[in-house]
């Protein structure tokens, strides 16, 4: 049957399409997917003549697969968009230590592995928005997310789903700080202030807060950059004009800080190119194209955010507490979650 | 003993077809963690609830348009019906949840639908016209409308090869049209709609994203909660072991219930079909029930896509996108292909040996498709990681992880149920007669299955290429976790927006999907249709 002949034909030719491998490489495991980061990783490519290839997936998947693969795996880097992935891979020991001077000096202690197994590469916070018709700067002033739990704040708050892992970081660092169950007891009262039921991504809790269907969202910084920028179209862009930025916590811990972050396989076929890979991730040209296309916060002190989200105040207090601990504290604030209600 | 080609085979495939969920079954003989105490105390009836709840709606619902509309364009002539006829296959395009977003997109408060009638009506923002769909009954609605497909194949393709005779002789002793279609036609084709309506089922129970977009707790959502969230996969993968254990309850329930029955033409006598014409008010109720399914369940979502894909992206067709639509189309015809051979073999095998465990092993075959994709994929990847790292490395640089070989390997894993539940309905329907003929004659196995068994399946056979390629073109959980380097399909590009909600963004590779989808719908279709024995109408 010709048929056959094709199909056989095409398999071969796959095969050896991927048999053959580049001389100079280096293989990312990823998480994230930006449109521009294949722009960066080409970049990459042009700089140093080292081949970038790439998986993108879910998260917790790659994590299986690179377990599964095990010693065999051709994995080199892993990126993932939340620390406590990172914390899991190298609790785990599926990392090794990142020996390179040039990363311990940009990375802060708090954003990256206990012995340098995984890097922050761009730093993201959870803060609150807030539609200034219906709340007043002044009302808004050292609010933290600890305060979101007294009763004036009844059917005004916009939020989404507890599945949601940046969600779960911020009740792992509230954890972390506070303990189980005053953060239990916070979630409670917490819970009973939200204005709906939980439902739609964090620019839908932003869109809400702009339509006067709640009063403060807890939304990623980010996201407000994404939208001001039109990329989302013109009605995202108006409801964002609308919102007004609060970074939670200035007058105590700070506002609660996540990472994008790389880490370093264990077994990793290039570990050299490996390296190299996220050096270049955390130079000036590689921070500065991601905080202008993901309007995340840069690693790098010497790169300037994004205007988009640098006109809500730069140098706002970070929260000091290490990313590891969210990881930690993860399946407590999933369970705790389930416990007091919260969809 | 000595075994023939029809027993090692259905053994060899069984043994590697059910590998993978062995490996998530295994979870059951391991550690129960704490957190079961957690499952059970707080969230586990709700999910349990919530998932009975969405199968009895999308049972009931999909049958009724599944099998309603399959009545309807195989007995009667009526506006619009040559469309129809192949337009009612046209969700099987469309994921759940892409239709799951575009509602969200239409009858959200201020979703495009709301906002229209506020507009139209000069109502104000506090008005809401539509009822909220991110609930039940709305998961009930998108799951309904995208998964019909599967039963009014199967419908379509038995009632098609249904004996007239006997109809007529229904019709003969005073049925009124209505009761010919549910006390003679509906009965006599019941294991092809309880075929169809098993995937249906399971497709439904194992689905995440639609019911994680609606924010639902289903039994499927809680399984990635415990895993993503809880860091627990061995508890994630004992919950999935009893979504399992439910799908393999329900099989062997149906066919105990139809142990005796033998649903055959009593004749292979076809005679050409006879449609009956509708005019006025039934013409118009006919035109409606076959619209109804095709509008909401494929012009709707398709609609949204291209109004989102022209408003904001559609740099997204460029020469990658070709790249990119040919890994997707040729991934999916070789498995459709090899997916639709083993189960004929298979298939053939049982009737030819007449072995009774044969059959017991095929029924346990389609399981894997009650397990949540994702999950699913994990126990092919362990498995190809098994063989790599055990014997094929040894013989070779080749590593089957990561490969296209491995990849298709799982998609016919994945998708065996629909090749199977087709292909025995098509067997269901040849006379075994037939059989007892060709052994009269001492004609061999090989010849029975090419020259008398194959032409007469080519209806079965079609239907499954066309339900395994459409399965694939929107396969994501396999395809991500076990693709090569630097290799795409257009799901993965759907996902990858659709990831983050850029809804907007995953529209246009959403179309493509949709697009690369419809060609072999089409050809297949316009074969099914000539494909009734000794009849071209």
């Amino acid at each position: 049957m010709n048929f056959i002949t094709k199909l056989i034909t095409i398999l071969a030719v796959s095969f050896v399409t991927i048999a053959s491998s580049f001389a100079s490489e280096v293989n990312l495991y990823t998480s994230r997917h930006y449109d521009s980061d294949d722009a960066l990783y080409s970049k990459f490519t042009d700089e140093t003549g080292i081949n970038v290839n790439v998986i993108s997936g879910k998260g917790k998947a790659l994590m299986e697969r690179l377990a599964s693969e095990g010693s065999s795996s051709p994995a080199d880097v892993f990126i993932t968009v939340d620390a406590g992935n990172l914390w899991k891979v190298q609790k785990d020991g599926m990392f090794q230590s990142i020996n390179s001077s040039t990363i311990d000096s940009i990375v802060p202690e708090n954003l990256r592995g206990p012995n340098n197994e995984w890097v922050g590469i761009a730093k993201r916070s959870r803060v609150m928005y807030y539609n200034p018709v219906n709340v007043s700067a002044e009302e808004m002033e050292g609010l933290t997310y600890e305060d979101l739990s007294n009763p004036k704040w009844k059917g005004r708050i916009a939020i989404r789903s507890s599945g949601n892992m940046y969600n779960q970081s911020l009740v792992s660092s509230l954890i972390a700080n506070n303990g189980i169950s005053a953060t239990e007891d916070w979630a409670h009262r917490f819970v009973g202030n939200f204005a709906r039921k939980p439902e739609g991504n964090d620019r839908a809790q932003i869109m809400a807060v702009a339509n006067g269907e709640a009063d403060i969202a807890i939304a990623n910084s980010y996201y407000i950059g994404l939208m001001l920028s039109g990329k989302k179209g013109e009605e995202q862009q108006a409801a964002a004009r609308k919102v007004e930025l609060h970074f939670p916590g200035q007058d105590g811990r700070g506002a609660h800080i996540n990472v994008s972050g790389a880490g370093l396989m264990k077994n990793a076929p290039n570990a050299d190119n490996a390296v190299k890979f996220i050096e270049f991730l955390l130079s000036e040209e590689a921070q500065s194209h991601i905080v202008n296309n993901t309007y995340e916060f840069p690693m790098l002190e010497s790169v300037a955010s994004s205007d988009l989200i640098a006109q809500f105040g730069s140098g706002f207090k970070e929260d000091q507490t290490s990313v590891a601990s969210y990881g930690e504290f993860n399946p407590d604030a999933v369970k705790l979650m389930d416990r007091v209600g919260w969809q | 003993m000595r075994l023939s080609f029809w027993e090692i085979t259905p053994i060899t495939l069984f043994v590697i077809f059910i590998a993978p969920v062995a490996l998530v079954l295994y979870s059951l003989t391991g550690e129960y963690s704490d957190n079961w105490a957690h499952l059970y105390e707080y969230v586990l009836t709700g999910y349990i609830i919530n998932t009975v709840y969405l199968v009895a709606g999308v049972s009931i619902l999909v049958s009724i348009i599944g099998v309603g509309t399959a009545w309807l364009i195989t007995n009667y002539n009526f506006s619009g019906k040559n469309i129809f006829e192949w337009a009612l296959i046209l969700p099987l395009a469309v994921p759940p949840y892409i239709l799951a977003y575009t509602f969200t997109g239409l009858f959200d408060t201020f979703g495009t639908a709301n906002n229209l009638i506020r507009d139209v009506f000069d109502l104000g923002r506090e008005f809401t016209f539509f009822p909220k769909v991110r609930n039940v009954p709305g998961a009930i609605i998108v799951f309904s409308f995208t998964l019909y497909p599967y039963v009014y194949l199967v419908s379509r393709m038995a009632f098609i090869n249904q004996s007239r005779t006997m109809l007529e002789a229904g019709r003969t002793l005073g049925l009124n049209k209505f009761e010919t279609f549910y006390k003679l036609g509906v009965p006599m084709i019941r294991p092809a709609i309880i075929g169809g309506l098993m995937l249906v089922i399971m497709e439904t129970i194992s689905d995440f994203g639609a019911v994680d977009h609606f924010a639902i707790s289903t039994f499927t959502t809680g399984i990635f909660r415990t895993w993503y969230g809880m860091y627990d996969i061995e508890t994630a993968k004992q919950l999935a072991s009893l979504l399992l254990i439910f799908a393999v309850t329900l099989i062997l329930i149906e066919r105990y219930s139809r142990r005796n029955a033998s649903y055959s033409n009593a004749m292979s006598l076809y005679k050409p079909l006879f449609l009956t014409k509708l005019k006025g008010i039934p013409n118009t109720l006919a035109f409606l029930i076959c619209f109804t399914p095709i509008f909401i369940g494929f012009l709707l979502p398709v609609m949204e896509l291209l109004y989102w894909a022209l408003n904001y992206k559609l740099d997204f067709f460029n020469e990658k996108f070709i790249t990119t639509a040919w890994n997707t189309f040729y991934l999916a015809l070789m498995a459709a292909f090899l997916c639709s051979i083993l189960a004929v073999i298979i298939n053939f095998s049982i009737r030819y040996k007449s072995n009774n465990y044969l059959k017991v092993m095929s029924s346990f075959l389609t399981v894997g498709y009650a397990v949540p994709g994702l999950i699913l994929a994990i126990g092919v990847m362990q498995m190809l990681t098994y063989f790599d790292q055990s014997f094929v490395s040894e013989f070779s640089n080749f590593i089957l992880t990561g490969s296209i070989m491995g990849l298709v390997l799982a998609y016919v894993i994945k998708s065996y149920a629909l090749s199977s539940s087709t292909i025995e309905a098509g067997y269901q329907r040849i006379n075994s007669r037939v059989d007892d003929v060709a052994r009269t004659l001492k004609t061999s196995g090989w010849a029975l299955l090419a020259q008398v068994h194959l032409p007469l399946l080519k209806t079965s056979f079609l239907t499954s290429m066309l339900l395994v390629v459409s399965e694939v073109i929107k396969e994501l959980p396999a395809t991500l976790i076990l693709r090569p380097f630097n290799f795409d399909t257009l799901a993965v590009y759907t996902y990858i927006y659709a990831a983050e909600e850029r809804m907007y963004d995953a529209a246009a590779p959403s179309i493509a999907i949709v697009l690369v989808g419809l060609i072999p719908i089409i050809i297949l279709t316009r074969m099914i249709r000539t494909s009734r024995p000794a009849s071209r109408d």
